[in-house]
């Protein structure tokens, strides 16, 4: 059983395609301050390599990756 | 310099699109590509010679219908402007505008004018460069 990770906002990008998860992570992650975490929920496919790459890109870190009744679901922490 | 970073830190992608009117299909992905590149804070310009100022022209984002199997196409605009939002710079080549009889004035809001020499010096300077 893993640690729960408590996030600071929700982003739900169910249903969105290729690019918009990442442009909507984007701009939530600029509102949020150094430290704090945000969790994306998305449905796309690409969203876990997306976002993977995403995160090794910008420098905020990914600190879960998971499936969850069919949703991809990430906990974001800004750099 | 035509870049604008100077952090040392940021990659600079150089997207080049030669496709226009005809090719409906072919005018989205770089706008969708080049989207995503900025979103991961990258600075990232799109840069349309040949055919490609037509997907800039005036009207033409709207003209423009980039089809979809099972329905739900959309036009040219929404990724225009999802380009032009998050900060990707839209680039013209000046004998692509003869070409098709166009002027600055007959592009959408924000384009710039570069000459071939420029996009070169843009090129040595990119971490990619990626043409379509």
């Amino acid at each position: 059983m893993s640690d729960v990770i408590k996030e600071d906002q929700v982003l739900d990008c169910s249903g969105m395609l290729c690019p918009m998860p990442v442009v909507k992570t984007s701009k939530a992650m600029k509102e949020l301050q150094s430290g704090q975490v945000l969790k994306m929920i998305a449905t796309d496919p690409g969203a876990p390599p997306d976002m993977e790459a995403w995160s090794r890109q910008t420098g905020n870190e990914l600190l879960r990756s998971m499936t969850e009744a069919g949703k991809f679901i990430f906990y974001l922490k800004k750099k | 310099m035509l870049w604008k970073t100077n952090d040392p830190d940021t990659k600079k992608i150089l997207y080049v699109q030669t496709h226009g009117e005809k090719d409906p299909e072919r005018t989205a992905t770089p706008f969708f590509l080049a989207t995503a590149g900025a979103a991961m804070d990258n600075e990232v310009c799109i840069y349309f010679t040949m055919n490609g100022p037509q997907c800039l022209a005036k009207g033409n984002g709207e003209k423009i219908f980039i089809p979809r199997k099972g329905g739900n196409g959309k036009e040219l605009k929404y990724f225009i402007d999802q380009a032009q939002e998050i900060g990707v710079r839209l680039l013209v080549c000046q004998p692509s505008l003869d070409l098709h009889g166009y002027t600055m004035d007959d592009m959408i809001e924000g384009v710039e004018m570069i000459g071939g020499a420029a996009f070169n010096d843009m090129a040595v300077h990119a971490d990619a460069v990626i043409a379509f």
